[in-house]
């Protein structure tokens, strides 16, 4: 597990804008990994939505991974038009997905289709929320 | 699409985002002063769909090489093209209600006129847009009908604030335009046939609880601008200045 203090050092621009749950990502892969595209997603199952202590993933708010030669391709959704945790998610994925030595950049797409509902959300999501007390 | 469907639908593009953006200040209004909390929150709700869906359809713009961030924050209030029932604030509860079903519902129209054809970011954003909708119908309808059934001063005045709206949404709803007939015939809005029986059938039902025919409703188009695709007059200059930000996007420094 990374100490918050070693991410806080590494990338001191973008706390203030940051979400929750820094403190849970776990340390850097050093060798790049086979798989790119699942690698980049599997990260981003340590990246939770601000609002629900739920990963981007199981939240089903990531509709797809592409990965080349370094680059991470990223196709983000929301939960609402006007989220307004839009840019403390960003940043979060891109900080998340940045920490891998082996990804040299990150590029986010912001995509509406399909328009999200709940139904996205993951068995393992809906389990975790309803540990919160709250159905979905 | 054609050089001159490119040439012209950006301003149908901000004809509906400004119409977005001054809703969502006119239903902020009343997050205080509504009749409960419960509403206060539902007007809280849906002016953050607004300018949300707003931030979507400005963003469209830079397919034809424009910045949104420029239509959104540099035009003074006699440029914005809004539509015109949203000028000056709402004076009551009822008029909230009726604009939520006359004004909300003709957007609601003209964005699934957009979405359904060709042009492809309406296509992958206006789905979800029209998913939020639905809740803010689902409310005005039901307030609609609460009001209208009670009778009494609350029914009076959802009449003539429907009756004060409607002509004017209808006018901008259905433009007499060079603009629509050229993206009309591009595919990339329905034909107007389609939307008024579209908005008929959207509201009909709830305008004739107040004894509102929407047949003998006459579109107003007044002193039509074609810069702004609607009437006369413009959005409070105090609605412009807090739809852009000015006050406090100053304290930002850098305005981007």
């Amino acid at each position: 597990m990374v100490q918050l203090a070693t991410l806080r050092a590494r990338h001191p621009g973008a706390w203030p804008a940051a979400g929750g749950g820094r403190d849970q990502w776990s340390a850097p892969k050093e060798a790049p990994p086979e798989d790119g595209a699942a690698a980049v997603r599997a990260v981003l199952c340590e990246v939770l939505d601000p609002e629900l202590p739920i990963s981007l993933v199981d939240l089903g708010l990531v509709y797809g991974v592409a990965f080349d030669r370094g680059a991470a391709r990223i196709d983000l959704t929301f939960t609402a038009t006007a989220c307004p945790c839009m840019d403390f998610i960003k940043q979060d994925v891109r900080d998340r997905v940045s920490l891998e030595p082996w990804v040299r950049s990150v590029e986010i797409r912001e995509v509406w289709h399909p328009p999200w509902t709940t139904s996205m959300i993951t068995e393992r999501g809906r389990k975790q929320l309803r540990g919160f007390g709250v159905s979905a | 699409m054609s050089e001159d469907a490119v040439k012209r639908l950006p301003l149908h593009i901000v004809t509906l985002a400004d119409t977005k953006r001054i809703l969502g200040i006119r239903y902020s209004d009343w997050l205080l002063g509504s009749p409960s909390i419960e509403t206060g929150i539902a007007a809280s709700s849906m002016a953050q769909d607004e300018w949300g869906h707003a931030r979507l359809l400005y963003s469209m713009v830079k397919h034809f090489d424009l910045i949104a961030w420029e239509l959104e924050y540099t035009r003074l209030a006699d440029e914005w093209c809004s539509a015109p029932a949203l000028d000056e604030p709402f004076a009551d509860w009822a008029a909230f209600v009726a604009a939520v079903v006359v004004v909300d519902g003709a957007l609601a129209v003209a964005l699934e006129s957009f979405g359904d054809q060709s042009f492809n970011p309406a296509r992958s954003r206006i789905p979800k847009m029209l998913a939020e909708e639905e809740f803010h119908w689902q409310f005005g309808e039901a307030w609609f009908r609460r009001l209208a059934d009670a009778g009494g001063e609350g029914a009076a005045r959802l009449q003539a604030a429907a009756r004060a709206m409607l002509p004017s949404t209808l006018g901008w709803l259905l433009p007499q335009d060079h603009l629509y007939e050229v993206i009309a015939g591009d595919l990339l809005v329905w034909r107007q046939d389609r939307v008024r029986a579209r908005y008929e059938e959207r509201v009909g039902e709830l305008l004739g609880m107040v004894e509102i025919d929407l047949d003998h409703v006459i579109p107003m188009r007044g002193d039509w601008d074609p810069k702004r695709r609607r009437g006369s007059g413009a959005p409070g200059i105090e609605a412009v200045e807090r739809a852009r930000g000015d006050r406090n996007r100053s304290l930002m420094g850098k305005l981007e």
